[in-house]
């Protein structure tokens, strides 16, 4: 127990940008509860995503981290008994407003799925995807141009650049996930969505994605939903806990590993729980 | 426990995993030769099935000709209009030359050695070619079916005249026709280019091939891309509830639906109702659709299921539309299982006879159809109508014309197997 807090003490060292500028909400929740048919997922979550941070969630197995996050650009429509009640706005539009139209949202708000899915197409067709199909180019010059400078955002081109008419399904598992990240990120969403990115991934290709998402804060807002506290911790900057469907605890990252308010969140950070 | 003991429960031990080991091992013995045997059963039947059909249908695929000289003199025919020739008395001067006659009895039961329809191969040839008017014709003529069984061996010269169906005096003409080098068995090439005929030795299959064709291109036409929009919808789109739940029971249920009833359905509604003309693959083609429908709609859906849902989830999460999810990733990706399945729907519906011999497509037909709406025949109807025929050379045809169908059947799956693992291999 010592050696955990030890351990994140280290990496909890604030980077100095990390105060200066005053964070803005990028998207809020407010009340937020989801049902999966009769069963309520989600209880009255009231959570704000502040803008170019990365905001972490946490808590035990089936709590509810993953409905949230796919409550964010709606993805939870797909399910047929899923039915959200609240609102949550994305810079202040209610996103489930009946005139809101969610292609749209979801080309604002992009999502980074556990399990690596690459399309089975090629690498570059994979990234030109989404800046195809919502209009964001119209020559082939452009389309290269924004494939070219997404692999890179993701760290991903120097290593595919001779290979880019290749099935995007043959590279590696990271690899493949930082393509799936370049996707995302080619339609230059404003809020990048990411459910437990690493959890298929060697601690090496953990590690080039955690510094990616920290380079790609610069740009996006990110949330990420995690297991591992170290990540959380590394990664983020504000951090929030939820316990069976019901949001326990937020607030700075730093705060809330190294001093938790509510005695769950330490139960769960100190591995008591989950 | 005393020392004593500890041996022998750890030899029991042993002999119960032996016990157990041999158990397994005799169990998957039988298993393997259960699996053998119905392999070899099923390998048997079908190989007996091929080797009656190849021993009855062989010689059907070459046909006796017996080569005639014929005189085309200008008196019977005019080199201005070659094709109101008198055909008749070329034909018995050309058969004239060919063996002594007594009397003109006689002369016409040399002439019909000859396949009936001579005249019209003589003045096919001549209007082809009509600079032979005035010189000599020389053409390979079909010999009639009692002939050429004669030449094939099916008509025994040992049993007495009066039990067989040619006289001696025939098989003596025969032989010296023989002896003159004038008969030969080539290819069957009738077999696959002319259409049906009262005759065997003329009927061929070409009626009813382009009757199936035309036949599975309408079930085609409307099977596919039906089939792909209702599973698509019900896959995709449509809720699940109760009224989708018996919709699809339904669909399970018509595909078990025996042929036969479609075929009546067939002659109620499109015949009777609609008022379309009988015997022709449009009404065909019409009734193999309804029946190759549920077979394309349960294939494509098992296809889109089979579609990973986290391809699914990465396109809608992209901000696809779901048109465009199911367009680009969906479909395509299910495509080699939907037209495997597709291929294998339209073979079943290439052989199927019932329903079609309900819409009349059982009908005696001497041309081949020249569109969907034209009376016709169909492979399978032609080989029930050859079968359902008396003379000798309409059983060896039915053979043929199974191992015609077979051969179509064959080439479809092929084409299936091939085009699932070209478009497989993609990627
Ligand atoms: N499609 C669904 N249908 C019904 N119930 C669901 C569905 N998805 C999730 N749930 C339920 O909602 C609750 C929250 O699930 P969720 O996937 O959000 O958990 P999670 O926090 O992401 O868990 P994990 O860390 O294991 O991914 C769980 O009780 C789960 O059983
Ligand atoms: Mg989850």
């Amino acid at each position: 127990m010592n050696a955990m807090t030890e351990n994140k003490g280290s990496t909890l060292v604030a980077k100095p940008d990390q105060v200066v500028i005053p964070p803005t909400v990028a998207m809020k929740g407010e009340d937020v509860s989801v049902f999966y048919g009769a069963k309520q997922a989600l209880f009255g979550v009231n959570l704000e995503i502040e803008r170019n941070r990365v905001t972490s969630l946490i808590g035990p197995s089936g709590c509810g981290k993953s409905t949230f996050l796919r409550s964010l650009n709606r993805m939870n429509d797909t399910i047929d008994i899923c039915r959200v009640t609240g609102r949550i706005t994305l810079d202040g539009e209610d996103i489930y407003d009946k005139n809101l139209d969610v292609v749209e949202l979801r080309a604002r708000v992009g999502m980074v799925f556990q399990k690596p899915n690459p399309f089975p197409k090629s690498i570059f067709e994979n990234v030109a995807y989404g800046p195809k199909i919502h209009g964001m180019v119209s020559t082939k010059a452009e389309t290269e141009e924004i494939v070219v400078s997404s692999l890179r955002k993701a760290g991903l081109f120097e290593e595919v650049k001779d290979r880019l008419n290749e099935p995007g399904t043959g590279l590696s598992g990271g690899q493949q996930q930082r393509l799936c990240i370049a996707r995302a990120i080619a339609t230059k969403p404003e809020v990048l969505l990411m459910d437990e990115p690493c959890s298929a991934l060697d601690p090496i290709a953990t590690a080039i994605i955690e510094e990616l998402i920290d380079e790609l804060r610069e740009n996006f807002t990110i949330v990420i939903v995690t297991h591992s506290m170290q990540q959380a911790a590394r990664v983020s900057q504000k951090t929030a806990f939820f316990h069976l469907g019901k949001l326990i605890e937020e607030g700075v990252t730093e705060d809330i590993f190294t001093n938790p308010v509510n005695k769950q969140t330490q139960d769960y950070i100190m591995g008591r729980i989950g | 426990m005393t020392d004593a003991t500890l041996p022998t429960q750890v030899q029991t031990a042993a002999i119960n995993r032996a016990r157990l080991r041999n158990k397994r091992n005799a169990a998957d013995f039988r298993l393997r030769a259960y699996g053998i045997t119905a392999i070899s059963i099923a390998v048997g039947l079908l190989g007996i099935l091929l080797f009656t059909l190849v021993l009855g249908g062989y010689s059907a695929f070459v046909q006796t000709h017996i080569r005639v000289d014929f005189p085309i003199s200008a008196e019977y025919v005019d080199p201005a209009d070659p094709a109101e020739g008198n055909w008749r008395a070329v034909v018995s001067d050309g058969v004239g030359a060919l063996l002594p006659s007594d009397s003109p009895a006689q002369a016409r039961q040399i002439a019909q050695i000859l396949t009936n329809n001579t005249q019209f191969f003589v003045r096919n040839a001549v209007v082809a070619d009509p600079s032979v008017i005035g010189g000599t014709l020389t053409l390979d003529i079909p010999a009639a079916d009692i002939f050429d069984q004669l030449n094939k061996g099916n008509i025994d010269r040992n049993t007495p005249e009066a039990n067989r169906r040619v006289t001696d005096q025939q098989i003596e003409w025969f032989d010296s026709l023989q002896e003159q080098g004038r008969v030969s068995t080539p290819f069957n090439w009738g077999l696959f280019f002319n259409a049906d005929s009262r005759f065997p030795e003329l009927a061929g299959l070409s009626g009813a091939i382009t009757g199936s064709f035309y036949a599975l291109l309408v079930c085609f036409l409307i099977s596919f891309p039906v089939g792909i929009a209702a599973a698509t919808y019900l896959e995709e789109f449509a809720p699940k509830n109760r009224w989708t739940d018996l919709i699809e029971v339904n669909i399970n249920n018509l595909a078990a639906v025996p042929s036969i009833v479609f075929g009546l359905l067939g002659l109620a509604v499109f015949l009777q109702i609609f008022g379309l003309p009988r015997s022709a693959p449009l009404v065909g083609g019409l009734v193999l659709a309804l029946m190759t429908l549920p077979t394309i709609i349960i294939v494509t859906r098992n296809a889109l299921k089979a579609v990973p849902p986290s391809i699914r989830e990465a396109a809608y999460g992209m901000g696809a539309s779901p048109q465009q999810v199911i367009l680009h990733h969906v479909l395509p990706l299910s495509l080699p299982g939907i037209l495997t399945g597709t291929i294998i729907g339209l073979a079943q519906a290439l052989g199927e006879t019932a329903p079609l011999l309900l819409i009349g497509m059982n009908a005696f037909i001497t041309s081949p159809p020249g569109g969907v709406l034209e009376a016709s025949t169909a492979l399978p109807t032609q080989i029930y109508i050859w079968a359902d025929s008396p003379e000798r050379g309409f059983v060896s045809r039915t053979s043929a014309g199974i191992l015609v169908l077979m051969g179509f059947l064959l080439l479809m799956n092929a084409v299936a197997i091939f085009l699932r693992q070209r478009l497989e291999r993609r990627w």
